[in-house]
């Protein structure tokens, strides 16, 4: 028996002019967590699909502990052993998290479910891998990470002697992917091999044993975690080193473009989401947005762009916010396929959200303007598509967020809000986001960044909120340290 | 070509099927393909066929246009009889001159079909009922409604049949054809059709409505006055379903007989065909002739083949669940990681 779990031989896949995956050979042992890296639309979550079925390569072919498998669908692939994880978690809310992880194959007596068997083996399950749930919890209340555990329950429930995770990290905060890290190591530990797709070399250098580089669709470095470095990793991902942060600079002067007033915002039920929450932003500074998921981060948000109603206790530039999106602001969204995109629409569709009224005309909104425009943007913000015609949804997550970024940035609002600005893009592009961001501030924009990555909001910010239960609960510099900053998000006080 | 090919699929697969099951019940399809194609286009047949095509396409319009906002508009009958009613009490009761006692009518007719539509919108703003379900619900007491209108207030006196008294000459709709079936509704449905996918393609209204279509929150987030828009395309598609009541009512036997907008099923073979032309907005007027061509020469063919008219109408029922199934298919194809 061959001592790897999966092993992909010579894989090439194309989609029209795209060549996605070009030869790539790439084998993962038991007991390994293997991550693969690499820029946007690299072919990471191409290869992933692949393995589980979801695509069929065009060249090239999969081996299980060393037989060829041919996987049709991903029902071909759980039954040879592979799970995957997938980034949108396909569970039913409504089911607990029992019925969640044996739906599919569940213990039956008789024609009857057995519960009580279900419970007895997620219970069992979650103690040998250390994956606490609460078996009888409904999926719906569970928070992210949770849900993600149940998923990976589930396929462990399946009997997954490989699993498959493409950027698991994206969704979590900092503590959620630390015990998600853990999780993997003791699943790992148990014989499982672990294929874990991610853009935070931080977590491959810490979590992984090797990695694999991708680039263009090719294998450009192989890698043992424990004599590489993130510098090396970033030289077999984009060809060179990237360059070194902008040092940050004095908050200036200014009178403040945004102000936010004592904002109280109670939700449909009477539930107090923010309480007198006052702060302003000063053209020219960038300020970071801290804390745990549900602090209210949400609320304020949406008033501040104009989406949710107390948009008086906001003022831009010393009026109020316009209620139903205020052109003033530009926003980033952090949930791209529920808000920030219309995945079926064009890309040059996208694009145009926002800015139909001023590209139109008396006779109507010419599409050569729109395309044209759309064509402008890729090529300013290097979005790599195969045309401005085709659907968003075909975009690499990469690309779709920077289509996202273009939009916004491209309008040269006052006042820019940005939701984890750099989710799910490369360090390439995460530098180059960064980049933008202070461009905008450098020409007098004032810039509210809001991240579950702390890291990112040190490098950025100016200076940092804490949002705690609706509160702001501490103000840090820009140089205030993870732990500091952690500490307060979970309403300590410094 | 490429989008186009589901609804070829379907029509071809459901022929082939229809074929099948001719052969089945013993009838010769060399038989009854031609009698079928007579009955649409032969022997002066053609005229019914374009008298059928005209309401058929409105429908679907009426139809397509909320659907493009992601509403679905299926009191296409309620619209219907209510523009239908309306146009001819403004025709029986308003003594107008001649261009406008057309134009009048017609246009109050597209209003209170509008309005009726539009009461779904409110209804699932503000109370969650979504539009499938209201604007069937709202349906039901409209064509009530205009029923009640047509055999008492309105109705003629002393013949006992639930209708209106014959329109006054100016309002009879200027004929483009010998016997009178062919009307100015033509040109102007088509011109209509003409005006939507120029808009829907390349006008801001039109981009607002798709993003709304596809993806409410994304259009919102834009600054898309989501339910304003939605609300429109819904009272929108509701004016054309009035108007093509007052047409219809405008046109041969020039009054409104209870029944006689809803009784042929323009509202439902329109869904059939918008929901054929699968998310196509051209595709829509070549999938309302189709449909219409198989129906009236469907007649045709019973008379002439002795083939039961149901035949047709089965094809047309073939060609949905293969659209469906097609559409699931590629759906679950499509789905991505
Ligand atoms: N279904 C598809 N249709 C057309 N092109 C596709 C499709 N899926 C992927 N591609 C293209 O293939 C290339 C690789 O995409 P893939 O999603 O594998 O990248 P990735 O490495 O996962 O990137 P990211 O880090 O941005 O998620 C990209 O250029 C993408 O546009
Ligand atoms: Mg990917």
């Amino acid at each position: 028996m061959s001592e790897f779990a999966a092993e992909l031989v010579g894989v090439s896949k194309r989609f029209g002019p795209v060549l996605a995956n070009d030869g790539i050979d790439l084998a993962v042992a038991r007991g390994e967590v293997h991550a693969v890296v690499g820029e946007n639309g690299a072919g990471k979550s191409t290869l992933m699909s692949i393995l589980y079925g979801l695509h069929r390569p065009d060249a090239g072919h999969i081996l299980r502990s060393g037989t060829q498998i041919r996987l049709r669908s991903p029902a071909d692939a759980i039954r040879h052993g592979l799970g995957m994880v997938h980034q949108r978690f396909r569970l039913f809310p409504g089911l607990t998290v029992a019925d969640n992880i044996v739906i599919g194959a569940e213990p039956v007596t008789g024609a009857r479910l057995d519960r009580a068997a279900a419970h007895r083996s997620v219970t069992d399950l979650s103690d040998r891998y250390g994956l606490r749930v609460d078996p009888a919890a409904l999926v719906g209340t569970l928070p992210v990470g949770v849900r993600q555990r149940v998923e990976i329950l589930r396929a462990l429930y399946r009997h997954a002697e490989v699993l498959i995770l493409d950027e698991p990290t994206a969704v979590l905060t900092p503590g959620e992917a630390d015990r998600l890290f853990e999780v993997l190591r003791t699943v790992a530990a148990g014989g499982v091999a672990i294929l874990l797709v991610t853009h935070k070399l931080t977590e491959v250098l810490a979590a992984g044993d090797r990695v694999t580089v991708l680039r263009q669709g090719r294998v450009t470095g192989r890698f043992t975690t424990a004599d590489t470095t993130a510098d090396d990793l970033v030289h077999a991902m984009v060809g060179r080193s990237l360059p070194t942060p902008v040092p940050r600079r004095a908050t200036p002067d200014a009178a403040p473009a945004l102000d936010v007033r004592d904002l109280t915002v109670r939700d449909a039920d009477g539930v107090t989401r923010l309480s007198s929450v006052s702060f302003s932003v000063r053209p020219g500074e960038i300020v970071g947005l801290a804390g745990v998921a549900g602090s209210g981060q949400r609320e304020l948000i949406d008033t501040i762009t104009g989406l949710r109603d107390g948009g008086d206790r906001v003022l831009l530039d010393g009026t109020p916010i316009h209620p139903g999106r205020d052109p003033r602001v530009a926003y980033v969204p952090e949930d791209r396929h529920a808000r920030g995109t219309a995945p079926q629409m064009s890309l040059a569709e996208n694009l145009l959200m926002g800015e139909q009224r001023t590209l139109a005309t008396r006779s109507g909104l010419p599409r050569a303007a729109v395309r044209e425009r759309a064509r402008d943007l890729v090529a300013r913000f290097s979005i790599s598509a195969a045309s401005v015609d085709v659907p968003i949804s075909a975009l690499s997550g990469g690309n779709a967020q920077k289509a996202v970024l273009a939009r916004e940035l491209s309008r040269g609002s006052r006042v820019i809000v940005a939701e984890e600005p750099t989710q799910g893009v490369d360090v390439a592009v995460r530098s180059r986001v960064h980049a933008l961001l202070i461009e905008a501030r450098d020409q007098g924009a004032a810039v509210l960044v809001q991240s579950s990555e702390l890291a990112e909001l040190r490098e950025l910010a100016d200076r940092v909120l804490v949002l705690f239960e609706g509160r702001l609960v501490a103000e840090f510099g820009g140089d205030a340290t993870e732990a500091q900053l952690g500490q307060a998000m979970t309403g300590v006080s410094a | 070509m490429k989008v186009l090919s589901p609804s070829v699929v379907a029509v071809a697969g459901a022929l082939a099927l229809t074929t099948l099951v001719m052969l089945a019940v013993g009838v010769d399809p060399a038989l009854a393909y031609p009698a079928l194609v007579r009955g649409a286009v032969a022997d002066g047949n053609l005229e019914y066929t374009i008298a059928a095509f005209v309401p058929t396409l409105g429908m679907a319009l009426a139809f397509a246009l909320p659907l493009r906002a992601g509403e679905f508009n299926l009191g296409g009958d309620g619209q219907l009889a209510a523009g239908g009613i309306t146009a001819a009490a403004f025709a029986l009761l308003v003594p107008l001159p001649p261009v406008l006692a057309v134009v009048v009518p017609l246009a109050a007719g597209t209003l209170a079909g509008g309005l009726v539509a539009a009461l779904a919108a409110p209804l699932s703003t503000r109370l969650r009922i979504p539009a499938i379900v209201s604007t069937l619900l709202i349906s039901a007491p409209a064509v009530s409604l205009a029923s009640y209108l047509a055999r008492f207030p309105l109705a003629e006196q002393g013949t006992g049949i639930a209708q209106t008294p014959r329109l006054p000459e100016h309002a009879h709709l200027p004929a483009l054809t010998e016997a009178g079936y062919v009307t100015i509704g033509l040109p102007l449905i088509v011109l209509l059709t003409g005006l939507w996918l120029y808009a829907d393609s390349r006008t801001v209204l039109g981009y607002e409505i798709r993003a709304t279509g596809q993806n409410r929150e994304f259009a919102w987030y834009g600054g898309v006055r989501v339910n304003r828009v939605a609300a429109y395309a819904l009272a929108g598609g509701g004016g054309v379903a009035g108007l093509v009541g007052g047409l219809i009512v405008l046109g041969p036997p020039y009054r409104f007989v209870d029944g006689a907008l809803t009784a042929p099923g323009y509202t439902f073979t329109a869904v059939a065909a918008v929901l054929l032309a699968s998310a196509r907005p051209v595709v829509v007027p070549v999938a309302v002739a189709l449909l219409t061509f198989l129906q009236v020469g469907g007649q045709g063919m019973e008379r002439e083949a002795g083939v039961p008219s149901q035949l047709t109408q089965i094809v047309q029922g073939l060609i949905i669940v293969i659209v469906a199934v097609l559409a699931t298919v590629r759906a679950r194809r499509g789905a991505r990681a």
